[in-house]
């Protein structure tokens, strides 16, 4: 029977879309952000608080993902930010070609910071290149210490870690110090932020972080590499 | 988990490459997957058997994976050794600073085909 060479990435189109999205980013000037965690870590309470404070001095746009409901978009509309919401009706993360799409229903004139919000999961975002600079992995003290140990693939997979509700560590058996360490561990460069999206804490040095990254400042390009991650691929 | 979605592209691949290849049908498809590539391969392979049983060229089709471990090689000492559970520490000098020689794969190598 003939045997007949294929030799190419699964995900190759995918990714093809992903370079060419982060090349049209990177020509105006946009420095985008995939924000990834699980359901009700406060992905977008923390892209609200994040756009009242930057939005004097940053164009901020967000990409909402979401199975379901444009009730995030109008949030970070409210917050001050132009946005697109994508619904996925079941998918569990977000493909390039979708923010593709979404980008056409953007008005990108005066935006210099891209959020792409994504479907609220530990598992599946981590696989999807997006076109994004950097990813951001978000936990929070409600969810449990041991998220890093059992998830793996996302923490590898994100350059920055940032954990969430540090206001309920008196209520709650959180270890940040064990977080820390596990996630560390799996990624040795995780720059890791702890904040309180409810109190305010830590959100200084997390906006600062984002201002230096948005003028790209050399010691905050943790770039995702889509030469490399096609390289360790095997393409 | 995103099989299905990984499966679609698989059968996408090569159904483009079978029809290029003037091929009647397609048997089995050959894969390299890694350790750490957060595919889990029997539902990749039940994914793409229930795509492949609506398409008369893909009908039977089977995916044979080859397992890549994930393993790393340490910057200070050289040693090359298997990672577990994602932490690539060195077991013998312990240094963190280490390189990913494999374990990420996700690739279609080849397919075998029934000419008419």
């Amino acid at each position: 029977m003939p045997k007949v060479t294929i030799a190419q990435n699964i995900l190759a189109v995918n990714d093809t879309v992903a370079q060419e999205i982060q090349q049209m980013l990177a020509t105006r000037g946009i420095r985008t952000i995939n924000v990834m965690s699980s359901p009700g870590a406060g992905k977008t309470t923390l892209l609200e608080r994040t756009i009242e404070r930057l939005r004097g001095e940053l164009g901020i746009g967000v990409i909402e993902g979401d199975v379901e409901t444009t009730a995030d978009a109008e949030r970070i509309e409210a917050a001050g930010a132009e946005t697109v919401q994508i619904n996925t009706r079941g998918a569990c993360h977000l493909e390039a070609h979708m923010i593709r799409d979404a980008l056409a229903q953007l008005e990108l004139t005066r935006v210099n910071l891209l959020f792409i919000e994504n479907i609220g999961n530990l598992v599946c975002p981590a696989a999807w290149n997006l076109g994004e600079d950097t990813r951001v992995v978000l936990t929070s003290t409600t969810e449990g210490d041991d998220k890093p140990a059992k998830y793996p693939h996302m923490f590898a997979a994100s350059q920055v870690m940032v954990v969430n509700k540090l206001d309920l560590l008196p209520y709650v058996d959180y270890d940040l110090a064990k977080a820390r360490r596990q996630a560390l561990a799996i990624n040795p460069r995780l720059r890791i932020f702890e904040v309180s999206c409810r109190t305010g804490a830590g959100l200084d040095e997390w906006c600062a972080w984002l201002t230096a990254f948005v003028h790209g400042d050399s010691n905050t390009v943790c770039k995702q590499s889509y030469s490399s991650a096609a390289t360790a691929r095997g393409t | 988990m995103h099989e299905l979605a990984i499966a679609q592209s698989i059968a996408d691949a090569v159904t483009t490459r079978a029809i290029a290849c003037k091929a009647s049908r397609v048997k089995n498809v050959r894969l390299k997957v890694g350790e750490a590539s957060g595919v889990v391969t029997d539902s990749l392979a039940f994914c793409f058997e229930m795509l492949a049983s609506f398409d008369p060229l893909l009908e039977g089709a089977r995916l044979v994976i080859d397992t890549v471990p994930h393993r790393a090689r340490c910057r200070h000492c050289e040693l090359e050794f298997a990672i577990a559970d994602f932490v690539a520490q060195c077991p013998t000098c312990g240094e963190w600073s280490t390189e990913i020689v494999s374990g990420s794969e996700l690739q279609i190598l080849d397919m075998e085909i029934e000419n008419p």
